[in-house]
């Protein structure tokens, strides 16, 4: 009895001294506080990673400038671990504990959904530039979160189109087993079918998100015998598919969503293994435009290397939401939702427009294709890009699910 | 002995008072936090009642807290209108079921060969949770919103951080001391007795299989539970709670406050989700310290933090406070 009074009076000691043992955060009321949930840790560390360099980049951008409203960004990251309670979980914790009243992210569709409905119930802004699961922009939208950047809608149109024209009949699918993947398969497959109905899908595979070992979907790949492979996979699921896949004997192109991965290029270790593949992105350093190629000379120059795919697109997103407070004159949210919908932004990448019926982002497409020699790397990397005008992507409001407000 | 269990009614009331203002000192994000330990305490005392008490280990218990947790989700969002009663009613049933299915499937085997089918259920619970996507919501989880307590005309609001402490205070605190009540019921005591010779309560008449089968579903109750609050404090479940890494982290916060005593893994919760809140903040490596705490814990303090602390008076007597008995449950420490 001794020994259990002795544990309970020292739990009594711990609920007193709470308080003074977690430490109140450090409050500093004059900036303009933007959590960043991406993940910091574990197997997409590196696609975490460059979305944050991304983020840092334009808030750096922006206090250069003169700051926002007169205040600076302060970016506060966020490891998500590629969890969605694990980023709800910190977010709120960031929410109760430094006021924080903007959110961004930009991996895992998981993650996104789960933030929106977070920042609806705390009446918070969530934006994401990569979380691109159509749905949530579409039936499971609300009024705190926006997409300024692509969908798996507009970027699987744009890969359809591209499909279509280059003449492939028998397609082969490869995806990522959650939302995200299923969205964009039944997305490409709808475009394709309206484009070309004589197209054929000879295989439609599914496996887990952070798959090791692609043997066994390879194969099944290369029975299918496909003219082109169609996924949507990112990251290390992009990798090591073409790695263990290629060798293989898994000889198709592949259309991906996330083929300008400069990273992911070159930890193949021969440029073999994706010479001739294709991709559709909403941003690509060889964008053949004169911001663009101011951005990326300038980007360059402060931070040593090139605004590769995350980081252009974290920017840009960034870049808009900041827009958006300046026209909102407040950090309201209430108010800033209200600025943003509508507005346009000017950016390297084209004209943008963040859509009032959905929150989601009109943007333009760019496709290009892997090639050896190219201004920006040693090894391959896509040639220059050609343009997919958004109303060709473009999905109707009243055809999108989404009921805002309601 | 009387004096005894009236101290102990002291302090649970003391502990229940204190939890009861800890909302007018603490700031809201603390408040959530202790929300979460309450919860996570249930978690932690119900896995050591298997661990400590009946000497199973299982690396399974995850599959309780994630079958309540989703139960609790899924059937906040397949049915409409349903009370928050009704909600965790449903999610202890399904927990309880789980466990009068596993438990008579398991508990035939022991020491190795009952962890390793612990564990390898508790992966089974997870592929269904993630292939059965439609239900689970898979890797995407599920959003829920809290209901509001209705007791006839009057409408309690839960939406709220504050509100819903209290509630969990409540339910999850008489469920901790009901747990402790356990320990003391002739079942209890039957349970340690069986895992101290078990052949010697075959011969005096008892039916073991039983017996453990009830602890075994019991624990699993309180496990789901926990689970439903889970789920109704972040209004979202996902995969993660149904994962080993949800057993992992009750093993941890079992063994850094101690499986001897019975409030030990309360004890190591709340240093648990403290200091992995802390580390959190400071890096993002944090998983990595905590396998180590659980690596010197276990090699240096294998009766956690409550043996430090019951060494304590020992050290100002001049005793050693070290002797044989002290790093297991025994009658004596489960008081």
């Amino acid at each position: 009895m001794k020994k259990g009074m002795w544990s309970l009076g020292i739990l009594a000691i711990f609920f007193v001294l709470m308080s003074l043992i977690v430490p109140n955060a450090a409050q500093s009321e004059d900036t303009i506080k933007l959590g960043v949930t991406e993940p910091l840790s574990g197997t997409f560390k590196d696609i975490g990673t460059r979305y944050l360099e991304g983020v840092q980049y334009a808030a750096k951008v922006i206090n250069e400038g003169g700051g926002l409203l007169g205040e600076k960004v302060q970016v506060i990251p966020i490891d998500s671990e590629l969890k969605p309670d694990v980023a709800t979980r910190k977010a709120q914790t960031v929410i109760l504990k430094d006021n924080v009243k903007f959110f961004c992210g930009g991996t895992g569709s998981s993650v996104g959904e789960a933030m929106s409905q977070l920042a609806k119930r705390q009446n918070v802004i969530m934006f994401t530039y990569g979380m691109d699961a159509a749905s949530m922009t579409g039936e499971k939208c609300n009024r705190n979160f926006f997409r300024p950047g692509g969908s798996t809608d507009g970027r699987s149109f744009a890969i359809a189109q591209m499909i279509v024209k280059k003449g492939f009949q028998k397609i082969g699918i490869i995806a990522q087993d959650y939302s995200f993947g299923h969205e964009a398969v039944d997305a490409f497959k709808k475009k394709l079918l309206q484009l070309n109905p004589k197209a054929r899908t000879v295989a439609e595979i599914y496996h887990p998100l952070g798959t090791k070992d692609f043997a066994p979907y390879a194969s099944q790949l290369i029975a299918a015998a496909p003219d082109v492979i169609f996924t949507p996979n990112w990251g290390n699921d992009l990798t090591l598919l073409l790695k263990q896949g290629r060798p293989m004997g898994l000889k198709a192109k592949v259309v991906s969503y996330y083929i300008n991965d400069e990273v992911m290029i070159e930890s193949l270790g021969d440029d073999n293994l994706i010479l001739g593949d294709m991709g559709a992105e909403i941003y690509m350093v060889s964008i053949p435009t004169k911001k663009n190629e101011e951005f990326v000379q300038k980007f360059y120059k402060d931070e040593g290397h090139y605004p590769t795919w995350l980081r252009g697109k974290s920017y840009m997103a960034v870049m808009f939401w900041a827009e958006a407070v300046k026209k909102a004159g407040t950090t309201d949210v209430n108010k800033v939702i209200k600025a943003w919908e509508g507005l346009t932004y000017e950016g390297p990448a084209g004209t943008w427009t963040m859509r009032a019926c959905d929150h989601q982002a009109q943007v333009p497409y760019w496709t290009a294709e892997i090639v050896k020699n190219n201004p920006f790397f040693k090894h391959a990397f896509v040639g220059p890009a050609v343009e997919v005008p958004a109303k060709d992507v473009e999905v109707p409001c009243d055809q999108t699910g989404c009921r805002m407000g309601q | 002995m009387i004096f005894q269990k009236k101290a102990s009614h002291f302090v649970i009331a003391v502990l229940f008072l204190v939890g009861g203002l800890a909302p007018f000192a603490l700031r809201q994000y603390q408040v959530a936090m202790l929300t979460e330990i309450i919860f996570f305490a249930l978690y932690a005392v119900s896995y050591n009642l298997l661990l400590g008490y009946a000497g199973l280990l299982s690396f399974g218990h995850a599959m309780f807290f994630g079958t309540g947790a989703f139960t609790a989700a899924v059937a906040l969002v397949c049915i409409p209108g349903i009370s928050i009663w009704s909600d965790i009613f449903l999610a202890v049933l399904m927990a309880i079921l789980v466990g009068l299915v596993v438990g008579s499937l398991l508990l035939r085997t022991k020491g190795a060969y009952f962890a390793l089918l612990t564990l390898a259920f508790n992966s089974l619970f997870y592929v269904v949770a993630t292939k059965w996507s439609s239900v689970t919501g898979g890797d995407d989880g599920l959003s829920i919103t809290r209901p509001n307590i209705s007791i006839g005309s009057i409408t309690i609001q839960l939406a709220g951080i504050t509100s819903f402490y209290y509630f969990t205070l409540v339910i999850i605190g008489m469920a901790i001391v009901f747990c402790w009540y356990f320990t003391h019921t002739a079942m209890g005591r039957t349970v340690l007795l069986i895992r101290e010779n078990e052949e010697r309560m075959n011969f005096l008449g008892y039916n073991t299989h039983i017996s453990r089968l009830l602890l075994f579903v019991f624990t699993g109750a309180a496990a789901g539970l926990a689970g439903a609050f889970y789920s109704l404090h972040f209004q979202f479940v996902s995969i993660s709670a149904i994962s080993v890494d949800m057993t992992t982290t009750v093993l941890l916060m079992a063994f850094v406050g101690g499986t001897g005593t019975f409030w030990g893994p309360i004890l190591g919760t709340f240093v648990y989700i403290i200091v992995q809140s802390y580390l959190s903040d400071l890096t993002d490596h944090w998983p990595l310290f905590m396998g180590l705490i659980f690596v010197f814990m276990v090699l240096v303090m294998p009766g956690g933090l409550s043996q430090i602390i019951q060494k304590i008076p020992g050290v100002f007597s001049g005793k050693s406070g070290d002797e044989p008995g002290d790093r297991v449950v025994t009658e004596e420490t489960i008081l």
